[in-house]
């Protein structure tokens, strides 16, 4: 019999069909139901505009889709015969703003999502406190918009660099929010310094402590995470910047790949419309995002977790909240060294002259987001934007499962349930 | 139904046709959970309340103050219940309606998805004519995109503390919009001495003569209550784009509208005519310290 559950707090909402037989997942399907033509609103505006149109596709990643359309338009430029050479401080000043915004969601994810949903598995007392993920979230909200302006939806990013003009005074601050949620972390999440954690080789080190990361790693292993949620126990990584390593990871052997294998499918969803594709490469599924940005780059706690549990939902998890520490400790230094005297914007010629296709490719919270731009005399002709979520959380037939779906297959629903929000749903980018 | 003096307002979150980013522009106030524990929260999308949104489109509850955000699309089904169902319930038993965004105010971006038939939920841009007529005395459109969190949090205030809120004809917040997004830009010295920005990524020049900023023609705040309490698109460079008003968004952002070379539009409440005399004599003066870098690190030792 097929049963119907509705999920909320996915950014949107979305339906999961399952076909239970045995009180287990035989298989399941995923709809997204609302669609609102992004590419299509794009065509035939001016092709700037799209810097203020697509951070629109998404409330809580807007940025990353920000950067992927500056580097849609700037791959035009350089196809178009103009390369531009952006200056290190505006990439840095880019970097930094979009990983603030990563750290924004994985500590709403962490603290809206997971641990409530987690508490309803496990018998372990897990302290359901959602606005500290709001609190943590606002602070990295305030080091992005020291350069952005606003978050969400600012426009700072522009063909040649950022608008932002700073002085010292505006990378202090910015320094100083980044302590403040240094601290926060180390004093109400994992109850014992960053570096500390930085320096685990294994999760078998959080011994000893308590806090909530602590709590969480207990509730997952007594909830048997460690042996659910498997996929394909395949990564991928696509979006080239200081932080990352483009591969794809098969178990933990690493291959380089190429943004033009990435196809899109009509999502399979026999109950309901659903307006989501599934994203592939080489036609085959990966999964993305935080799992597989570590597992690319080899971070012994990563490997060592994978080499247990493999590509479990225990993994996922702890891969996500490992990626917070990592990445806070990554954009301490990213603002060390700005060289406040280069150029925020390297000079270039009106987007009236540029007739040229163009790709973006960058890391979202949740993996490769990829925009493809067609450019006639600085007006666009098409648009496309694929999203880390339709890798993840495609919908598929039996014989061939999307991640999520094989994820969720032989469990109970509960667990299932659980299991699709370890990939971090994305239900408006999705759709579009 | 009565409710008691001790009882909290109920509120009640609604989406339509979203992107979500009002719903995390609101996350980001700083007195969130000062502000959350003075009502009851029945439904919020991003975090599990009282009610599942399954309980919600059943229409059989009710709420004192409805928050409705993204565009408002008659077609539209949530959990398989027309959205325009689910809307009319709650709006009819509610004290209060907030369009939260743009697009539940006057259409805003996505209007777009479908523009024969999308709108807000009192304008459809400037028109009265969206599905909540009915109930315009109780709407106060909060509009932007995204709202900013202050704006919010300042109107729920107002209406828990049962003080009056005094809305413009788009029926926005006076206090809120009765006043431009220029007013506290940081480069207003700029646009009094008529020195243009050279382009992008720079501290000095005005963005209204070239960049397209829209901020003399556009009612808000934001340079009066910064945005994450720190800054505002004007001051890191970014043009206004005008995201409070019910045009938004407008095509070709980044460039001014000109005719010979004179801007298309012109401050508002401003004549073409005092615009250009007052431009012209200001023109006429040369001050230098407005026309070069206002710190050049490279001489400065």
């Amino acid at each position: 019999m097929i049963t119907k559950q509705l999920l909320e707090q996915i950014e949107g909402e979305a339906s999961v069909y399952f076909d239970i037989q045995n009180e287990k997942v035989a298989f399941a399907t995923v709809s997204f139901p609302h669609f609102r033509g992004m590419e299509s609103i794009l065509e035939g505006k001016n092709a700037l505009d799209s810097l203020v149109i697509t951070p629109r596709v998404c409330g809580i990643c807007g940025h990353a889709h920000l950067m992927a359309t500056v580097r849609a338009l700037e791959n035009a430029y350089k196809n178009g015969g103009y390369e531009i050479n952006l200056t290190q401080k505006s990439q840095k000043i880019r970097e930094f703003t979009l990983l603030m915004e990563m750290i924004q969601n994985h500590f709403k994810w962490l603290y809206m999502v997971i641990i409530p949903e987690l508490s309803k598995l496990t018998t372990l007392n897990l302290e359901n406190r959602p606005l500290k993920g709001a609190f943590a979230a606002s602070i990295a909200a305030k080091a992005i918009a020291l350069f952005g302006g606003q978050w969400p939806h600012s426009s700072y990013m522009v063909p040649g660099g950022v608008t932002a003009d700073p002085t010292h005074i505006e990378l202090l601050q910015a320094q100083n929010y980044l302590q403040e949620l240094i601290m926060f972390f180390e004093k109400e999440s994992l109850g014992f310094s960053l570096e500390t954690f930085l320096s685990f080789e294994s999760c078998k080190e959080f011994g000893g402590f308590d806090s909530d990361i602590v709590s969480l790693e207990a509730a997952l292993m007594d909830a048997q995470m460690h042996q659910k949620g498997f996929a394909y126990d395949r990564f991928f990584v696509m979006g080239e910047h200081g932080f990352s390593k483009v591969a794809k990871v098969k178990s933990t052997r690493t291959f380089g790949v190429e943004s033009k294998y990435i196809t899109t499918q009509a999502a399979y969803a026999p109950q309901a419309q659903s307006f989501a594709k599934n994203a592939l490469y080489k036609n085959a599924y990966y999964e993305t995002g935080p799992l597989a940005r570590l597992m690319a780059k080899g971070r012994p706690f990563v490997k060592n977790m994978h080499r247990r549990y493999k590509d479990s939902a225990y993994s996922r998890v702890m891969a996500r909240v490992y990626e917070i520490a990592s990445m806070l400790s990554y954009v301490q230094n990213l603002l060390k060294d700005i060289e406040i005297t280069q150029d925020s914007v390297t000079p270039l010629v009106d987007i009236k002259k540029i007739s040229a296709e163009g790709v973006g490719v960058v890391e979202a919270p949740r993996g490769p987001l990829v925009h493809r731009v067609k450019i006639e005399d600085g007006i666009i002709k098409k648009y496309e934007i694929i999203t880390p979520t339709q890798f993840n959380i495609g919908s598929s037939s039996l014989e061939k499962p999307t991640p999520v779906q094989m994820a969720m297959q032989g469990l109970s629903k509960e667990d299932a349930l659980f299991i699709f929000r370890t990939f971090d749903v994305c239900s408006v980018c999705t759709t579009h | 139904m009565h409710l008691k003096k001790d009882k909290k307002l109920t509120i009640l979150w609604l989406q339509g046709l979203t992107c979500n980013g009002n719903t995390h522009s609101f996350l980001n106030l700083s007195s969130l959970s000062l502000l959350l524990s003075k009502f009851e929260i029945l439904h919020f999308p991003a975090m599990q309340t009282v009610y599942t949104f399954e309980s919600i489109s059943e229409c059989k509850l009710s709420c004192d103050i409805l928050i409705f955000e993204g565009t408002y699309d008659p077609l539209m089904k949530r959990n398989n219940v027309f959205l325009k169902d689910i809307l009319q319930h709650y709006a009819k038993g509610a004290k209060y309606i907030i369009a939260a965004g743009s697009c539940a105010s006057f259409g805003g971006m996505f209007k777009a998805s479908s523009p024969e038939r999308n709108s807000g939920i009192l304008f459809n841009e400037k028109e009265e004519s969206g599905p909540l007529t009915e109930y315009k005395e109780k709407i106060i459109n909060l509009s932007g995109c995204p709202i900013h969190p202050e704006w919010m949090g300042f109107t729920l205030s107002m209406l828990v503390n049962k003080q009056k809120v005094f809305l413009d004809e788009l029926h926005r917040p006076l206090e809120l919009y009765s006043s431009l997004a220029h007013h506290g830009c940081s480069r207003n010295e700029y646009f009094e001495w008529k020195v243009d920005a050279k382009g992008f990524g720079l501290k000095e020049g005005c963005l209204f003569y070239e960049q397209g900023c829209r901020a003399p023609m556009t009612h808000s705040s934001c340079n009066k209550i910064l945005w994450n309490e720190v800054s505002s698109k004007t001051r890191i460079g970014t043009p206004c784009f005008g995201c409070t008003e019910p045009d938004f968004p407008r095509s070709a952002l980044f460039t001014t509208k000109t005719n010979m070379s004179i801007p298309q539009d012109v401050p508002l409440g401003v004549s073409k005519r005092s615009y250009l005399t007052m431009a012209g004599v200001a023109k006429t003066f040369h001050v230098k310290r407005l026309e070069g870098k206002l710190i050049d690190y490279k001489t400065t030792s």
